[in-house]
């Protein structure tokens, strides 16, 4: 007879209800953090942010105490200078990378499940559709924000622990909601349009490959037809622009990019946004069928 | 309570109807889902999961109607389905870990949990290697304990000893029927494999062109057929032999050498023991033969 019965225990545990969506971002970010090449992305985006805080402590030493000569030059050299548009070109050479780091964790999230018939595993589970979808978007926004809101507002706080006073906080409380708002401009769009890309394709490279050439494609709609109609305002039709156009506005910087009024650009990345969300939640309805 | 309950259910893709009025009732034990492919077993098993809505009719699970409260019915039961589906890029405990999860447990209860299952199903020796590195009867086995971890009382089972060995195969219908003799599991198991049914369940639903055309206990289904029984004799077989085919049977020796004997239907049966008798002999083996599942199935198909 044997000494033990191989068995497992009845579980009576109570179950949690609701929130399944943060156990999927729980475990699609143990899984991105476990790639090292995913580290080593995020690595390369601390180049750029400690660019920024040198710029902001030597900027605001300077402002403080500084009485050199030299030291003083150096606070009336523009690239030196803090205000409101070091944090909108903080974000806005943020973008880019936030474009790449979505794009390397999130075009293989959906149709890796797809691949591997995760899909029906997962919704025999009291997941809900939305919760999956839910789950997947937060990831790539918390990435997102890991590359953008997050260190920008950290950056705006620094300014003002170095630079303490009234001044300096009457200058800048305004900042990290348009921080936090341009943030959502760039991340949301990329990252719906990375998952909803990587819903439609068969493996993760053809997702890539699609958003890049779908963007680029874009960009270069929106440079040519505005010169070939001369009309400067067809240039919201690129995403890059339109995003630039909102993030000028939400950080009170000279318009560059074109006269129409910002609502139209927020109007398009809304657009952009409920177009991913739809093609997203209707491929992994079919998915759910016909798996 | 039925644990599953299906009145007059119609399910259609498009134009194409897959299931056609179907009502059962499944009140626990193990139940086989037999068909041909494309009779709607999948799709039967998808309207209880809660995947598919029907059409018309009504359906529940526990009580719980489908789609709407498909979540709460969800709760209580595990799924494997036919296909190969596992997360390639993490460990059989990472994975169960957070099949665990998604069912509302606490990841140190979910993990403890995922430890016990995996033992169970046989993988605890290869429940941290990454599962893109398992053989096929491993990703069966962790889809069968992904099913388990949460302790469901119901088990939806498609095809369940896909791409398992003799060996493995055995070990499986061994766990799925412990599962439903000592814990009370309600399993319903669709299996194009006849054998595996017949191992496993006491009740069987056949399925074809997306209607139910038999269903029953095993046992009754594969009744003993009125005329046809097997025979073995001590000694004499040859003029025990002789002496039926004069009383009007018709023979056929088995490869294990004993008689497979059709009587006239008016014969009484009694007539084997009294030629027996008359022959000098004695009848050693003496059984009714009774219908194979499978000449069950296929008539329940119109295929016989």
């Amino acid at each position: 007879m044997p000494i033990y019965e191989q068995t497992y225990r009845a579980y009576d545990g109570k179950p949690l209800q609701g929130f399944r969506w943060w156990v999927m971002v729980k475990q699609e970010l143990r899984i991105l953090f476990g790639t090292r090449a995913f580290v080593y992305l995020l690595i390369v985006a601390v180049i750029h942010t400690s660019f920024r805080v040198f710029q902001i402590t030597v900027y605001d030493m300077v402002s403080v105490s500084s009485q050199t000569p030299a030291l003083m030059a150096l606070k009336n050299v523009a690239m030196m200078q803090v205000d409101e548009r070091t944090f909108f070109d903080y974000l806005r050479i943020q973008s880019s990378l936030v474009f790449i780091v979505t794009l390397f964790a999130g075009s293989g999230m959906i149709c890796n499940d797809f691949r591997d018939n995760l899909i029906e595993i997962y919704f025999s589970k009291p997941l809900t559709r939305l919760d999956y979808i839910a789950g997947k978007t937060i990831t790539l926004v918390l990435v997102g924000a890991l590359l953008t809101a997050i260190p920008d507002t950290l950056l705006v706080v620094l300014h003002n622990l170095l630079a303490p006073g009234r001044e300096t906080l009457r200058e800048t409380y305004w900042i990290p909601f348009s921080i936090l708002a341009f943030s959502a401009c760039i991340v949301l769009p990329c990252a719906l349009g990375v998952l909803a890309s990587s819903a439609l394709f068969s493996s993760e490279r053809y997702a890539g490959i699609a958003v890049f050439m779908i963007l680029f494609g874009n960009s270069a709609l929106g440079t040519a037809l505005p010169e070939l109609v001369r009309n400067p305002n067809f240039s919201i039709i690129s995403l890059p622009m339109a995003v630039n156009r909102v993030g000028e506005t939400l950080f009170a910087q000279p318009r560059k990019s074109f006269p129409l009024h910002w609502g139209w650009s927020a109007l398009f990345i809304g657009l952009v946004c409920a177009f991913c969300c739809w093609a997203l939640a209707s491929r992994i309805r079919r998915a759910e069928r016909a798996s | 309570m039925a644990i599953v309950e299906l009145k007059n259910v119609e399910v259609s893709y498009g134009a194409t109807k897959a299931l056609r009025g179907v009502t059962c009732t499944v009140e626990g034990g193990a139940v086989g889902l037999l068909g041909p492919n494309g009779a709607g077993k999948s799709t039967l098993l998808k309207t209880l999961l809660g995947f598919i809505r029907a059409d018309a009719g009504e359906a529940s699970l526990f009580g719980f109607r489908l789609p709407a409260q498909a979540l709460e019915a969800r709760q209580r039961l595990g799924y494997m389905p036919e296909r190969d589906a596992v997360g390639r890029k993490v460990s059989a405990v990472s994975f169960l870990t957070y099949c665990g999860c998604l069912f509302g447990m606490k990841r140190t209860d979910a993990m403890e949990r995922a430890h016990e299952v995996l033992n169970y199903v046989g993988m605890g020796d290869s429940r941290y290697r990454k599962m893109q590195t398992y053989s096929t009867g491993m990703c069966q086995r962790i889809k069968f304990a992904q099913a388990l971890v949460h302790d469901p009382k119901l088990l939806l089972l498609d095809e369940p000893t896909n791409g398992l060995d003799p060996e493995g195969r055995i070990e499986m219908l061994e766990l799925i029927k412990e599962l439903v003799t000592k814990r009370g599991v309600t399993v319903l198991l669709s299996s194009h494999l006849l054998p595996d049914v017949e191992h496993v369940c006491d009740h069987m639903l056949v399925i074809h062109q997306g209607r139910i055309v038999r269903e029953g206990s095993i046992g009754a289904l594969t009744t003993a057929r009125e005329n046809l029984f097997e025979i073995r004799v001590r000694e004499h077989q040859e003029t025990y032999r002789t002496a039926l085919e004069t009383a009007g049977c018709v023979l056929q020796t088995l490869p294990n050498g004993n008689l497979l004997v059709e009587k006239p239907a008016l014969l009484d049966p009694r007539v084997f023991f009294e030629i027996a008798r008359a022959q000098n002999t004695h009848v050693r083996h003496f059984v009714p033969v009774r219908h194979r599942l499978e000449e069950v199935f296929m008539q329940a198909i119109g295929r016989h």
